[in-house]
């Protein structure tokens, strides 16, 4: 059974790479590298690109202004400083 | 202030500087460090949910500048051009309104009833008057011309700011549950996550604003 997996495989991959040109299509080569299309596409899939990045590190950034703001309304009123822990005893709680 | 609620029957139960641990063997029960969440899991569901919104925007954003920056003449011929001298005061508006609900926020912080009212009212204002002139310019370029269908600008056009604008409703209406809920002094100091998650929704909206309007009314 897997001899012949195996060798279907290996048919596969002879075949695509006898047509290599044909097996590489792209979904959006619409034209030139200078091409306003293309130019509109690579803006496009960057903005995408960077948009998560902006979104986590906006996350992150909400998480550590709570956190101090929290440390410090903490020691204002005379509690203890609050800490996030991973101990045992902490994360029980 | 009502206290039937199964939330606030958790809020007066016993903090755990207060509760005892349970002892090991006859010893006396081991000290308990006070701890004061950073935020409730309210406020950590908004944020989820404001990440989620960001996502659609980017992917609708990135849809428009596919089309912008591929087309060689912006806007196409024979369209009307979108009016960005009162879109501009709008957008004023808008941005006025954050003010106000993050003026809200302060007077609810410092028990100023009277305040957060007006401040929320003022909030609500602001976002009405905002889609009323949006609603007023929609039907001047309908007239012109300018429908989904009449071209790539047209669709593009009233998907984004058609988007924010049903986002600025939704945003209303949760104002206006707020609001309400004020109304009843159900906000104290400790008690403000109702509160706090609508200005955060309210305050991504207003953001959203500027950058839509960059975009589709002067790129």
């Amino acid at each position: 059974m897997l001899k012949r997996l195996f060798l279907i495989l290996v048919a596969l991959t002879t075949a695509l790479l006898a047509r290599a040109a044909r097996s590489l299509a792209c979904a959006v080569c619409l034209g030139g590298a200078s091409d306003s299309v293309t130019e509109g596409y690579n803006a496009s899939v960057l903005f995408l690109m960077a948009t998560p990045y902006l979104v986590v590190a906006s996350i992150v950034g909400g998480l550590v202004f709570t956190y101090r703001r929290a440390l410090k309304r903490n020691e204002k009123a005379g509690e203890e400083a609050l800490v996030l822990s991973w101990k045992r005893e902490d994360s029980s709680r | 202030m009502p206290k039937s609620s199964t939330a606030r029957k958790l809020d007066d139960a016993p903090t755990l500087t207060e509760a005892k641990r349970p002892s090991f063997g006859s010893g006396p029960p081991p000290p308990v460090r006070p701890i004061t969440p950073i935020g409730t899991n309210a406020w950590l569901g908004t944020v989820m949910l404001l990440g989620a919104e960001a996502m659609f925007f980017a992917g609708l954003i990135g849809a428009f500048l596919v089309f912008r920056i591929g087309s060689t003449v912006w806007p196409p011929p024979f369209q009307p051009r979108l009016p960005t001298g009162v879109t501009g005061i709008n957008t004023l508006i808008l941005l006025a309104s954050a003010v106000t609900m993050r003026l809200a926020l302060q007077a609810n912080r410092h028990g100023e009833q009277a305040r957060l009212m007006r401040m929320l009212s003022w909030t609500a204002v602001l976002g009405v008057t905002f889609l009323v002139i949006q609603g007023y310019e929609w039907v001047r370029l309908l007239h012109f011309g300018l429908t989904v269908s009449s071209s790539v600008y047209g669709g593009l056009f009233y998907t984004l700011i058609g988007f924010h604008g049903a986002h600025v409703f939704g945003a209303l209406i949760w104002l206006l549950a707020v609001w309400l809920k004020a109304r009843q002094g159900r906000y104290t100091r400790q008690h403000d996550t109702g509160l706090q998650t609508c200005s955060m929704y309210w305050i991504f909206v207003v953001a959203l604003w500027p950058i839509l309007y960059g975009l589709v009314y002067l790129y």
